[in-house]
Formats: structure tokens, C-alpha cells, sequence
């Protein structure tokens, strides 16, 4: 028998992932009943009722830190291949890696010095 | 064992950088940052004599397996851009007190975008390449929208964020495809691959050139350098017109020799046809701008036009024409540069009006003005003259009899918008003007950078032959 | 060109489609066309920079893919892609905090109303 080709077998899955859902949401579609109140169309928060306004802006502080993580985020892209051939890469790779570690955290300290980290 | 001492000059540049961060931290909130200031230019003058004891006659150091050259010709570049750096930190130290909120940070974003300046200069591979313009430009998005008080500051700065990351992109684009048809990212190697004349490889130095060409601002790629320009803190305007443009000359030449030179036949006419546009146009468009620092940057683009007739040259003469007419621009441009940031902090504004009876208030300065921006036009006996020459003289002595033509006509254009901020600035005062115009009063920093400069402009003007010899001297170890 | 109707069920589990350095291209050069429309058509600072990180990302596709199956022995293909990945995220940064900065002043982040600056 062939081997199934790499993607073919990811092709099925996704065909077989559309038609659940779809199997089940068609008869349920059809078969509801529909008594549509204002008190069913509230967002449903633990049976509690919604204070105030459901969409919100999300604050700007989050914005400052979504910035300073970025930064560290990526660091972890030159990181994992240098993890990865650890052994191979030697001392002198983990003296460059403390500098560039170093760097970015003197970058952290100044953020932090200049109040990017307290929440306003 | 890595070659550490190839890259000596930037190790220095990047221990600046730090010490500027760490000062910053260190002093005490509300005080004076100059002291970071002066940090900052006693640091670049002892680099820029260090970097003087690293020109060499025999093979050129390399650091990490060949991507990254120490050559006489970046040599003499990272000594320009340290040159243009030094003066500009100078001049501006009352403007950065007055507009500029963090003054710690501005003078470490200075810092890094030299090192990626001086990064450039040196690449030998597409990634050094890369990496080095990158950090260059993404220091001077933030460095341009440095001004908080000023909306334009900050409009500028989006757009050249814009402008600049979508064609960042379209390099990137363009070396992915000059990589996958050479298989390599090596200067040298990209030239010995003869799969670069297939319709991939073609394509991709088709992109890297437009990538070039948006970074040196070449028309029809120009439309961010005048709001740019204009909106950037005067101090920046500078070092973009001066540093950033001639990084940018610098390795473009050197990956159109190292890296394409058997795809010449291509971009040659391509090239020639885009530094007339560039001379035309530039000096067309400056010619209605009442804003001084709005003309500098059309001027800037005939400038880079000029350049490009030496580029176009194809060989050592052009080569160092190029250099030395880098070189003697950036003198021109501290000089002008210094009087406009010391009109700004003075008067607020750098138009026609802002300039009007500096002959009478501060006559130095309508001086340094005149002689910068004839040096600019290429009027004897300033350097301007020899550097043009020199560019002409070489584009003729290949076949480019017309671009030389176009360039001499087109220099004679440019001397009279520049005249025009020369009437501004001496014409008589009607007796209101006269009550309005305010004494200026020269700080000694900005006295020595103008008179520095001038004595710069004229004696390489009179005496070329030292200037000369430093280009001939760093052209040697480039082509072999 | 087989009947699609033909197909028996044994037909298809061992369908397979030989994916080379041909559809990498294709991809990224739809990626690359798809951000550069977007970055000349769109209005604001952020869906702007997501058409640049597009065209960024789409030269990342080809440089690996070139890397892949090339025959190369290094990876520099790789290496460039992990550059560029950082240098798009810092420019990304940069970007963000722009934004903030023209919303601050102007309340709004369109780029058409950038113009305060003409000549």
C-alpha cells in the first residue's frame, strides 16, 4: 500500500473537522425552538447580570507592556538554536550570550527606571 | 580564534552607547544631561583617531568567516559618519536642551544608529548588510519623532516608519530571491554565481536596488524625504542627509561592485538614468521651497544624483570621486546644518523669514551659511568645486558625457535657490524688521563647529590632494 | 486527468500532493502581493505595519524554503530569517508605540490625515 503523502493525511483531518461540527449544528439549527426575549439575549456571565458596557477598550498600560515583552519574546528566537547546540557552541558562546542577556537587561532597567512598569 | 580587532571600532561605539544608557540611569532625575553630551564627544574623538591607526597596506581583517569586512574603504567611511556624528552632537547641544525631552536616550539612539552606520560600511554579506541598515534606520524612526512638542515631528516619523518598513520588505524580498539563485548570501560567492543571470536572480537585484533606492531616497522613491525632513529635529535632519545618505552610498557601491559587477551591462543604464532624474529633479523641486530645511532635502536628493554619476563610473576613479565628494558634503552640510540649528533655537523656525537680517544680528553665521551652501552648488574655490570635478571627470572619462553635461547644468540651477537663502539673509531691513531682529547669541561649541567646517570647505577646496590621498589610500584594498 | 467522481475511498486516503520549492514561491510571493496591496491601500498605522509584517514574513518563507531545498550547506538561509524575524518585531515596536504617540495628539491614527506637512 502507498504511503500517505505528508499533507494528505492533514487534508482529511481538516475536511473531517469541518463536517462535525457542521453535522451538529445543522439539525439543531433547524429544530430550535425561537422565543427570542431581551433577558435570553444578555451575554451570559455566571447568571449574573452585566454591569456597564460589554465592550471596553483594553487599557493603554497593557499596550507598554505588550512592548517590553515583545522584546523578550523575540530574544527567545537567538536563544533556542543556541540552547539547542549548546554543547557544540562552548564557552564562548555562553560569554556572548550573557552579553547580549546583558544588554537587554540593562534595556529592562531603564524601562523600569523610567516608570514603564508601574501601572498608571 | 575570532579577529576581535576587526571589529574594534564598533566594540568602541557600542561601549559609548551603554555608557551614555548607564548615565542617563545614574544622574539624578531633574539635572542637565550634558555631561552625557560631552561623554559622547570626547568618546567619538578619541574612536575617530583610533580608527586612523587601522588603515593598513596588506590584506584586510575579517571578522565572523568574511561577513563583516575592516577594510580602508569602510574605514574611511565609519570615519566620515564619526566626523558628521561628532559635529552634530556639538552643534545641537542647546537645541537638545530646549526641544528635546530625554536627552539620555537621544544621545544613545544617536549611538546606535552610528553603529549600524558603521556596521554597513563593513558588510561583506547580505545579512551584515541587513542587519546594519536596519539598525540605522529603526534608530532614526525614534530619532526623528524625538520632539514631543511638535506634532510634525511625530508625522514624520510615522511616515518614514512607513516608507521605510515597506521597503525594508521589498530588500528582504529581493535578497531572499538573490539567495535563491546564487545559494549564498556572500558578496563574493553571489558574484562568482553565474545562476544570477536567470530571471530569479535578475528579479531579486531588481528589488534590492528599489530597496536602495528608497533608503537614498532616489526620485521616483523620494515622496517621504522632504515631510521627513522638514519634520525631524534639525540635528537629525543633518546626520540624515549626511550619514544616513552616505552609509546607504557606501554599501550600495560596495554590493553593485562586490556582488553584481558581472550583471553591470543591467544596472548601469539603469543607474545613469536615475542619477539625471535625481539631479533634475531635486534641484527643480528645491527651487519653490521657502523652508531651509524643506530645500536641504531636495537638495539632498540632487546630492545623492551627483553621487550616483560616480557610482555609475564603474571604477576606481569613480570610486574615490564618490568618497571624496561624500566626504566634502558632509563638511557642507555641519556647517549649514549648524547655523540653521542655531537659528531654530534661537528664532523657532528655519524659513526664508526666520533667516532674514542674520547678516546683521549674527554675521558669522550668514558667513558660514553662504560658503556651506556654495560648496553645496560646487562654486570655486570651495570643495564642492574639486568634488565635482573630480565626478564629472570620471563619468566622462567613461562614456557618460551626458550625465556629466546634466550634472553641470543642473549645478548651475541649484546656485540659485541657494542664493535665494543667501538674500534672506543679506538683504537690507526694512526699519520694522530691523526693531524685530534679535541679537544671536552663539554658543562657543557651535562658534568652533561652523569655523571648523568652513576651514574644512575652503582648504579642501584650495589643497584637494589630502583629502585625495585618503580616498586613494582606501579605495587600494577594495578592489583586488 | 482523473474523474474526481471515480475516486474510491482507498483512492483518497493515499492521495498525496508533492508539496516543493515551487508552492513555498507561490506562497510567499501571494503573501508578499497580499501585504504590498494592503500597505497601499489601507488607512491606518496598525492594519498598515500587519501588511509589512506580511511582506517581511513572506520573504522569511522564501529564504528557508531556499534554504531547504537548495543545495546549500550552510544555513545562512535560516540565519537571515531569524534576523529578520527580530529586526520586523523591533520595527513592529516602534510602530505601536508611534501609534500611541499620533493618537495621543490627533485622536486618530489615519494616515490621511498625516498631512499637515505639504510642499
Amino acid at each position: 500500500m502507498k504511503i500517505m503523502g505528508d499533507f494528505g493525511g492533514l487534508g482529511i483531518f481538516f475536511v473531517v473537522t469541518l463536517i462535525f461540527p457542521i453535522t451538529a449544528l445543522i439539525p439543531a439549527f433547524l429544530l430550535q425552538p425561537r422565543h427570542p426575549t431581551k433577558q435570553k439575549g444578555i451575554p451570559y456571565e455566571c447568571g449574573v447580570d452585566t454591569i456597564g458596557k460589554t465592550y471596553v477598550q483594553y487599557r493603554i498600560g497593557y499596550f507598554l507592556y505588550a512592548l517590553i515583552f515583545l522584546v523578550f519574546d523575540i530574544e527567545t528566537v537567538f536563544l533556542y538554536p543556541w540552547a539547542v547546540r549548546f554543547g557544540a557552541l562552548g564557552l564562548f558562546a555562553l560569554l556572548e550570550m550573557f552579553l547580549f542577556l546583558g544588554i537587554l537587561g540593562l534595556g529592562l532597567w531603564y524601562a523600569w527606571k523610567k516608570g514603564a512598569l508601574s501601572w498608571k | 580564534m575570532m579577529n576581535f580587532w576587526a571589529v574594534s571600532t564598533e566594540i568602541l561605539i557600542l561601549a559609548l552607547m551603554v555608557a551614555a544608557l548607564a548615565m542617563d540611569l545614574i544622574l539624578p532625575k531633574e539635572g542637565t544631561r550634558r555631561g552625557i553630551a560631552y561623554v559622547v564627544i570626547s568618546g567619538l574623538l578619541a574612536t575617530l583617531v583610533y580608527t586612523f591607526g587601522l588603515y593598513h597596506t596588506g590584506p584586510s581583517m575579517t571578522f565572523f568567516g568574511g561577513l563583516f569586512i575592516a577594510d580602508n574603504y569602510a574605514l574611511f567611511f565609519k570615519q566620515l559618519f564619526i566626523v558628521g556624528m561628532l559635529f552634530s552632537v556639538l552643534f545641537s547641544m542647546d537645541y537638545v536642551e530646549k526641544y528635546i525631552e530625554s536627552p539620555g536616550e537621544f544621545y544613545t539612539i544617536l549611538m546606535s544608529a552610528l553603529l549600524g552606520m558603521c556596521v554597513m560600511a563593513s558588510a561583506n554579506d547580505l545579512l551584515t548588510l541587513f542587519i546594519g541598515l536596519e539598525l540605522m534606520t529603526i534608530s532614526f524612526y525614534v530619532l526623528v519623532g524625538q520632539r514631543m512638542d511638535d506634532k510634525d515631528s511625530g508625522e514624520a516619523s510615522v511616515k518614514y516608519l512607513i516608507v521605510g518598513a515597506g521597503s525594508t520588505a521589498v530588500m528582504l524580498y529581493g535578497i531572499s530571491l538573490v539567495y535563491g539563485a546564487s545559494g549564498s548570501l556572500d558578496f563574493v560567492v553571489i558574484c562568482r554565481s553565474l545562476q544570477m543571470f536567470f530571471s530569479i536572480g535578475l528579479a531579486g537585484v531588481v528589488l534590492v536596488m528599489i530597496g536602495f533606492f528608497f533608503k537614498l531616497s532616489v526620485i521616483p522613491f523620494h515622496m517621504w524625504a522632504p515631510d521627513v525632513y522638514q519634520g525631524a529635529p534639525t540635528p537629525i535632519t543633518a546626520l540624515l542627509a549626511m550619514g544616513s545618505k552616505a552609509a546607504g552610498i557606501a554599501v550600495f557601491m560596495r554590493v553593485l561592485y562586490t556582488a553584481f559587477p558581472l550583471l553591470g551591462a543591467y544596472w548601469l543604464p539603469v543607474l545613469a538614468v536615475f542619477a539625471a532624474i535625481c539631479m533634475v529633479g531635486g534641484n527643480i523641486m528645491a527651487i519653490r521651497q521657502t523652508d531651509v530645511k524643506r530645500m536641504l532635502a531636495y537638495s539632498s536628493i540632487a546630492q545623492a544624483g551627483y553621487m550616483m554619476c560616480g557610482i555609475v563610473s564603474a571604477d576606481i576613479a569613480g570610486m574615490k570621486a564618490v568618497m571624496f565628494y561624500a566626504m566634502l558634503y558632509v563638511f557642507a552640510n555641519v556647517g549649514a546644518f549648524a547655523v540653521l540649528t542655531c537659528v531654530e533655537t534661537m528664532r523657532g523656525g528655519t524659513t526664508h523669514r526666520h533667516m532674514t537680517g542674520l547678516a546683521q544680528s549674527a554675521p558669522i553665521l550668514a558667513a558660514v551659511m553662504t560658503i556651506s551652501l556654495l560648496s553645496m552648488a560646487g562654486i570655486p574655490p570651495t570643495a564642492g568645486f574639486s568634488g565635482k570635478i573630480y565626478i564629472f571627470t570620471a563619468a566622462v572619462e567613461r562614456g557618460y558625457l551626458w550625465l556629466a553635461f546634466v550634472g553641470f547644468v543642473m549645478s548651475m540651477i541649484s546656485v540659485y535657490y541657494y542664493l535665494l537663502v543667501a538674500k534672506a539673509m543679506y538683504r537690507d531691513l526694512t526699519p520694522e524688521e530691523e526693531a524685530e531682529n534679535t541679537a544671536v547669541k552663539i554658543p562657543f561649541a557651535v562658534r568652533a563647529t561652523v569655523l571648523l567646517s568652513v576651514i574644512a570647505t575652503i582648504g579642501t577646496g584650495i589643497y584637494p590632494e589630502l583629502l585625495a590621498s585618503l580616498t586613494n589610500l582606501a579605495s587600494q584594498t577594495f578592489m583586488r | 486527468m482523473m474523474d474526481i467522481f471515480s475516486l474510491s475511498a482507498v483512492d483518497i486516503l493515499n492521495w498525496s500532493v508533492h508539496i516543493g520549492l515551487t508552492h513555498f514561491l507561490l506562497l510567499a510571493a501571494l503573501l508578499f502581493s497580499i501585504g504590498l496591496y494592503g500597505l497601499l491601500t489601507r488607512r491606518g498605522i496598525i492594519p498598515t505595519l500587519m501588511c509589512v509584517e506580511l511582506m517581511l514574513n513572506a520573504a522569511n518563507i522564501n529564504l528557508v524554503a531556499f534554504n531547504h531545498y537548495r543545495p546549500v550547506t550552510d544555513f545562512s538561509g535560516q540565519l537571515m530569517a531569524v534576523f529578520s524575524i527580530a529586526v520586523a518585531a523591533s520595527e513592529v515596536a516602534i510602530g505601536i508605540a508611534l501609534a500611541f504617540r499620533i493618537y495621543r495628539e490627533r485622536g486618530s491614527v489615519n494616515i490621511d490625515e498625516l498631512n499637515h506637512m505639504k510642499g
